[in-house]
């Protein structure tokens, strides 16, 4: 056995290298270079700094746009009487819930609807209705059958959340491999070890990529649904604001929607990352 | 590996058309027979475009002749076929998998309980020179070192046949040589069946025991050569006299095949 073979040697990316270079290279995590971090900063200072002047000198009445200061102490009142930290809790449960109801129903079936097609048949013509409509489409309905409670929130979500997560699991379920299904049955597995160890790993990333870009959408659904009828959250925050013509209350409600949906999507990224070990040596 | 004893794949004028898009068939093997014995290490040699695959993707299973039969000792291959293991050019790894479960996987199907799967594996792993990597991805793995998980895979499942789609094609010229004289150990040790799909004159010199010439399209046997190189191989034997006179008897018999076949591309 000549020596190319044992002379195997791990390099700094974690790549494995023997007589060729790999094909594939792992994705170094490279950090932004330093000046670029320095330009966003002077970016972000630039634009309070003109807010500020702007306000400041009565450029821009207070009545089109409150000074940063107001806009401060508003959101500290409002976390020193919890009001806030309630409102950010019952959005975030209202689009959790919705959004976990329509992951529940819709990667089953996306599933199924990619590896059966009579189950696709049946349901395409309803997607195909469903897709065009807006969540907010579903408020009238919603609010008949189900009043203005909690539960006519999370049908919102879901009513708005479950046909991407449907499409995007259907599209990456097609999008295994079927070379990598040939190989699995050549070393003999049956349809079940086929769906549990080719299929699913397989649409994994794709489905999850999916779930990522619904939760934004799940999160402007709770938002509309709030400003028309609720008692609290963050939607129904921002609808008191312009109602009280307090314009701080409105820009505070607007930053926390950024805040968490903003964390939410690193938490989910952090998810992403745990449940797809492999992804990382993927595509550089 | 008498001649009188029954082969353990055979293909029984067999012909395989495609259906194209405008309602034309594609012949990709025409009224093909041949017969395979037990032990042997088989070449299947021909320009690109002569059936090679399609022969190939028929003994595994993937796809049924349109008429005649394609035969695993005596009987008729009708869906695919684990005792006839495939290893594909594209290595088709299962990306989510460890070297390990990679290589487990078919013992996994059998059912196998898991610490034998793991002995199993191990030795196998071993056997590619692979020990140590049994935690990596196959994306941490350089192109020669995820075909020979390809190979620890199948042996370990295995297979009865070894069927090799151009597996060497996709490596670079001196990866390929080690996985020659590699694969050239592992039939040694093993004595499985393989039937093996190269548009290499030497390599399939130097692996065969027999070797088919194909003609272009629509594929068929044009010659068989028995290999009469000697075992066990190295690849010094491309030096030798016998090495020169098989190569130039070979390419006699291909050259006409490759010129047609550029014509029919040029059509």
């Amino acid at each position: 056995m000549s020596d190319i073979v044992r002379n195997e040697a791990v390099n700094a990316a974690g790549v494995v290298s023997e007589g060729a270079p790999a094909p594939r290279v792992a994705a170094a995590r490279r950090r932004r270079p330093h000046y670029l971090l320095a330009i966003s900063v002077l970016s972000v200072v630039i634009v309070l700094g003109l807010w500020y002047l702007s306000t400041e000198r009565g450029w821009v009445s207070p009545v089109f746009l409150p000074k940063p200061g107001r806009v401060l102490s508003e959101a500290a009142a409002n976390l020193a009487s919890g009001q806030l930290l309630t409102d950010i809790w019952m959005s975030t449960q209202r689009v959790l819930l919705g959004f976990l109801l329509a992951g529940a129903v819709a990667v089953p079936l996306g599933i199924i609807m990619a590896v059966w097609a009579p189950a696709k048949a049946a349901f395409d013509p309803f997607v195909s209705l469903l897709r065009p409509l807006p969540s907010i489409t579903w408020i009238p309905l919603t609010m008949l059958w189900l009043g203005i409670g909690e539960s006519q929130k999370i049908a919102i979500v879901f009513m708005g959340s479950w046909i991407y997560i449907l499409l995007y699991t259907i599209e990456s379920t097609k999008r295994v491999d079927p070379l990598l299904i040939r190989a699995a049955r050549n070393l003999g597995a049956g349809d079940l070890d086929v769906m549990l160890h080719v299929i699913l790993p397989g649409a994994l990333p794709g489905i999850i990529a999916g779930l990522k870009v619904t939760l934004a959408i799940s999160w402007s659904c709770v938002l509309s649904a709030e400003m028309i009828a609720a008692q609290n959250g963050l939607g129904a925050l921002i609808w008191q604001g312009k109602d009280w013509g307090n314009l701080a209350l409105v820009l505070v409600g607007m930053l926390c929607i950024s805040v968490v949906v903003l964390l939410a999507d690193k938490l989910a990224e952090m998810l992403e990352r745990a449940l797809l070990p492999w992804e990382r040596h993927q595509r550089s | 590996m008498t001649g009188a004893s029954l082969p353990i794949l055979a293909a029984c004028n067999v012909t395989k058309a495609y259906t194209t898009g405008k309602d034309h068939a594609l012949v990709a093997v025409e009224n093909l027979s041949l017969d395979i014995h037990e032990g042997e290490f088989v070449c299947l040699l021909g320009a690109s475009g002569c059936g090679k695959s399609t022969i190939l993707n028929m003994f595994a299973g993937f796809t049924q002749p349109t008429a005649g039969e394609v035969l695993l000792r005596g009987k008729p291959i009708r869906g695919i076929e684990p005792r006839c293991g495939m290893i594909f050019q594209s290595y088709a790894l299962f990306p989510w998998k460890t070297v390990r479960a990679n290589v487990e996987f078919g013992l996994k199907m059998k059912g196998l309980a898991r610490s034998e799967r793991r002995a199993r594996a191990a030795a196998f792993i071993e056997m590619v020179n692979l020990a140590g990597f049994e935690e990596h991805y196959p994306a941490e793995l350089s192109g020669g070192m995820q075909q020979r998980v390809t190979i620890a895979r199948l042996l370990a499942a295995d297979p009865e046949v070894l069927l090799m789609d151009e597996p060497f094609a996709a490596l670079d010229a001196m990866t390929r040589q080690v996985m020659q004289e590699e694969l050239l150990n592992i039939h040694e040790r093993s004595r499985k069946t393989i039937v093996f799909i190269t548009h290499s004159i030497d390599e399939a010199l130097i692996l065969s025991s027999r070797l088919f010439v194909m003609s272009a399209r629509p594929g068929r046997v044009k010659a068989i050569i028995a290999n009469t190189l000697p075992t066990p191989r190295h690849i010094s034997v491309q030096v030798s006299p016998e090495y020169g006179a098989l190569k130039s008897q070979v390419w006699n018999l291909i050259e006409s095949e490759v010129r047609r076949h550029g014509a029919q591309a040029a059509d």
